[in-house]
């Protein structure tokens, strides 16, 4: 799987030697796949050098941020963006700030918000790229997807340097869609395969106005963080409701109001992951806060831009809490838990705690569409989970999905996930089981399941078929040909697109931001 | 056990890259959010914390053998520590005691690098990891110091390698004494019988000759019937308070930190700093001093069947939550004229100095690189000058702006305190 020496050389000479290794001590790391190589590019200049030489080759290439877990095709030449970590710009006037991959949301947010502004916070965490596509605890108020992506600056899977949106015509960042190139659908694609062919170098990202403090006034001693004070305009509450229908009730009331900062409709289970420093303390918690809720739940945070607007928003969410009988978790009122879960829900986005810390591993479905139809498809997924909750196979979360509204509510997400030790072969097997069969119902049942990742895994079933492009490529194609049929088609479009950016194939899986 | 123990630990890793960064809520902008010297110098994901678990566990399967590169990674890093703090905010794994394992397992197997063999070779034969100066205890000239091994005192200060036979460093020897002189404090010293406490063996992977080091000084503090002793060597410090306790060696041993040691005289009265010392200071924490210096957490146990990462009884990580941090902040501020300016990347998850791990000897121009990093960061707060509260950490700062440009001053904490004392 190695690079021919000579082949080697060519891609040392783009970056220099200290930014290319192919020695099999680093590939544990990277994922434990037998990368052809690692190539540390510093630069778009470089990024484009070294694409044109993958395409001259013919070797498949994978840009990676952060790198969070994934499933990777050895042979690839893994292109790492850890030295591309600058922001460019932040446009206070136009509300934009341009950065390139490796810059982590933590420190845009950081930068921002000294500025008065914030970002959308993918609910990856606040430890993956800035520039990730994807959905967050604040599509609330900041929307998510594709739609914070402005201007981008792209090398093509043909090495090409492409300039979308205002970027094509001015130089400015401003807009994704013109004037200039709208190549919005193809770069930030929201159907499978839901990841862009090429490299984003660089792109802007949407800010919004952060009525917080310029900084969380943080005290303590990691792992045990608190604020010194609650911000005087900003509020976390957690409340539950005695049915699905009346918390639904309560979100879209919530969401016509326009009065939330964010609303997270985390089940109890994540408020203990979140609030808890160990994996005991979480069982404990999630066992009293289940004592303490009346049935689902959301949390949510105000946040005030004056006194009066505080007020305000207060006093609108008791009266739509109380019209649907919602009752506030009030352990949860105490300010030093209301810090934490001010902390880990805008600045970290949770994430890590309430994922990866209970087993080592989690599956996840995430469902787009309306907030109320896709709650009752994963009502139907968390009783699938009872039976692995009862044999000890998955960590105990009550069977609960989670989800939130996206734009004030009028687009939703809901995704339900296993917790779970991945080397425990039983608990995988039905871990994998269960994750097939909703994805299916949730196809069968039309909700925009997110099934992409199924012909990377189909893929590495079949690893040892050396034929493994040809064989890759039909797998992806099969996969979207499945959606594409209860779509328009739209795969064969897509496919056809593709081709023309792609002509030598040497980008089929596109980046991975996180 | 080795590095099998920590198999489920290493397992664990599930690459979210948080072992790269200070922890997310202490992020407080772009620059200096960075918290592992490795990986931001060399960039590849093997040289994080999380990227180092990975090798590991592939180790422990076989997956992959010595190479060149593999010992890159293993010896350059300063085993600060600060991967570990930064995983453990949210996830239950040891991270730190796998990096050491790994080291220790390629001393075992014979993968070593030349640099610091022969900083091992000159520890057998000298007893010291800093190369010797003279004799150990001449430092204490004319101070009159009660031998530890005659006098029979309760206090025992113990120095170091590097204070004792450097000589610019061993005015941070004399100072301590002087502040122990001044509160009254029955204290001897081992003189020329001091030995190596250890320490930079441990980092290195050496085990058996830090165990060597640590069984003498034990042997020597239980035979004079020593109850307390005291360093101002951070390193040295989490020997003999963690280290010696893992490994059992430690027994009922009291062992303070000068500066914890300096703030109880002054809560007793003992001391009390009147000169004004006007300085704009930062101060820089030690990592060994620091998360580092968290007390040793006996535990044994097994993990609990079924689907969490739990044990019974419940396992207590060390997250760096019970490092020194006070203490040397709590003297600082004592002394009149002092202003104390805090740094961004601070306490548990403060950016190391670069001297640790061997990386001084194996690798200078990466402990260089690291420490230029930090006097980057010392200067944006207006100080001038660092404090510090260890000699390596002093002396490696000293090194780089003498070969650099900056005009930064470096001090230890106690030449500061002296100077009100006096």
């Amino acid at each position: 799987m190695a690079l021919h020496k000579d082949i080697y050389r060519e891609f040392e000479d783009v970056v220099g030697p200290e930014y290319i290794c192919d020695d099999p001590a680093i590939m544990p790391s990277y994922h434990g796949t037998e990368f052809a190589a690692v190539i540390l590019p510093e630069n778009t200049a470089q990024v484009q050098a070294i694409i044109k030489l993958c395409n001259k080759h013919r070797i498949p290439f994978r840009p990676v941020c952060t790198g969070w877990t994934g499933k990777f095709a050895p042979g690839f030449l893994y292109i790492d963006l850890r030295r591309m970590n600058r922001i460019i710009e932040i446009n206070e006037k136009n509300m934009y700030a341009v950065v390139e991959p490796y810059v982590i949301t933590a420190q845009l947010q950081a930068e921002l918000m000294k500025r008065g502004l914030h970002l959308n916070v993918k609910g990856a965490g606040s430890n993956c790229s800035a520039m990730l596509r994807g959905h967050g605890h604040l599509d609330q108020t900041t929307s998510g997807d594709d739609r914070n992506h402005l201007a981008i600056e792209w090398v093509t899977p043909a090495g090409d340097i492409v300039r979308s949106g205002s970027l094509g015509s001015s130089d400015e960042w401003f807009c994704g869609d013109g004037p200039g190139p709208s190549l919005r659908s193809i770069l930030t694609s929201a159907v499978p395969p839901g990841v862009t062919p090429g490299v984003f170098t660089k792109a802007a990202m949407k800010v919004y106005h952060w009525p917080g403090p310029a900084q969380f006034p943080v005290t303590g001693v990691s792992p045990n963080y608190q604020l010194s004070e609650i911000p005087p305009n900003m509020m976390a509450r957690y409340y539950s409701f005695p049915s699905v229908e009346k918390m639904w009730q309560a979100e879209i009331k919530i969401g016509e109001a326009e009065i939330a900062f964010e609303l997270m409709g985390f089940n109890i289970a994540m408020v203990a992951a979140n609030i808890s420093t160990s994996n005991e303390q979480e069982e404990e918690n999630f066992k009293r806060l289940s004592k303490e809720i009346q049935g689902p739940g959301f949390f949510i945070i105000l946040a005030g831009n004056s006194a009066a607007d505080f007020a305000y928003k207060q006093r609108v969410l008791n009266q739509i809490v109380n019209d649907n009988s919602g009752k506030s978790v009030t352990s949860l009122e105490d300010p030093r838990t209301e810090g934490i879960l001010l902390c880990q829900c805008i600045r970290i986005s949770a994430s890590i705690r309430e994922t990866f810390r209970p087993g080592g591993m989690f599956k996840s479905i995430p469902v787009m569409g309306q907030r109320d139809l896709t709650i009752r498809w994963a009502i139907g997924a968390g009783k699938a989970k009872e039976p692995l909750i009862e044999k000890g196979l998955i960590v105990d979360d009550g069977g609960a999905a989670f989800g939130w509204g996206v734009e004030q509510g009028h687009l939703g997400k809901t995704e339900i996930f296993c917790k779970y030790d991945p080397h425990n072969e039983v608990a995988n097997q039905a871990v994998e089981d269960w994750h097939k069969e909703q994805s299916d119902r949730a196809f069968r049942e039309n909700y925009f399941a997110l099934l992409i990742g199924q012909a990377v895994e189909d893929w590495h079933k079949e690893q040892s078929d050396r034929a493994f492009k040809e064989r890759y490529f039909a797998l992806l194609i099969g996969q979207n040909a499945e959606i594409g049929r209860a779509l328009s088609n739209y795969d064969k479009w897509w496919n056809e697109i593709q081709k023309s950016f792609d002509p030598n194939r040497v980008s089929p899986e596109g980046g991975a931001l996180v | 056990m080795g590095l099998e123990q920590y198999q489920g630990d290493m397992n664990m890793c599930c690459r979210c890259s948080a072992c790269k960064w200070v922890p997310m809520q202490r992020v407080s902008g772009y620059q200096f959010a960075n918290v592992c010297p490795s990986i931001s110098r060399f960039n590849f994901h093997s040289y994080s914390g999380g990227g180092r678990m990975n090798i590991g566990a592939a180790m422990l399967r076989n997956e992959i053998s010595y190479t060149d590169r593999l010992q890159h990674i293993v010896y350059n890093c300063q085993m600060c520590g600060a991967c570990g703090v930064s995983c453990n905010y949210a996830m239950d794994m040891n991270v730190m005691e796998p990096i050491y394992e790994l080291r220790i397992k390629c001393v075992k197997d014979g993968k070593t690098l030349p640099a610091l063999d022969q900083t091992i070779e000159g520890l057998r034969k000298t007893g010291s990891i800093f190369p010797p100066n003279g004799k150990r205890g001449d430092w204490a000239q004319g101070l009159d110091l009660k031998d530890a091994a005659k006098d029979k005192v309760a206090v025992m200060l113990y120095v170091g390698d590097v204070t004792s036979y450097d000589p610019y460093l061993q005015k941070l020897a004399r100072a301590t004494a002087k502040i122990l002189q001044k509160a009254g404090v029955d204290f001897g010293i081992a003189g020329n019988a001091e030995v190596s406490s250890g320490d930079r063996a441990y980092q290195l992977g050496y085990e058996e000759d830090f165990l060597n080091q640590a069984r003498k000084n034990m042997d020597y503090i239980n035979r004079n019937g020593i109850k307390t002793v005291v360093t101002a060597d951070a390193e040295s410090y989490q020997a003999f308070k963690v280290l010696y306790d893992k490994y059992k060696l430690r027994g009922s041993l009291q062992v303070l930190h000068i500066t914890e040691y300096i703030r109880q005289l002054i809560q007793e009265g003992k001391l009390k700093p009147k000169n004004n010392v006007d300085m704009n200071v930062t101060y820089h924490d030690p990592c060994h001093l620091g998360r580092l210096g968290e007390p040793w957490v006996h535990w044994e146990g097994k993990k609990v069947p079924g689907d969490r990462f739990v044990f019974d009884p419940p396992k207590q990580y060390r997250r760096g939550s019970n490092g020194v941090y006070d203490a040397p902040r709590d003297v600082l501020n004592s002394i009149p004229g002092v202003k104390l300016t805090e740094m961004q990347r601070i306490k548990e998850y403060a950016w190391c100095c670069g001297s640790g791990g061997g990386v001084g000897r194996s690798n200078p121009e990466f402990a260089q690189w690291t420490a230029q990093e930090r006097i980057d960061e010392a200067e944006t707060t207006g100080a001038e000058a660092i404090v510090t509260a260890c000699p390596w950490c002093q002396k490696l700062f000293n090194k780089t702006i003498d070969d650099g440009n900056s005009r930064m001053k470096v001090f230890d904490i106690v030449e500061l305190f002296e100077q009100s004392i006096e």
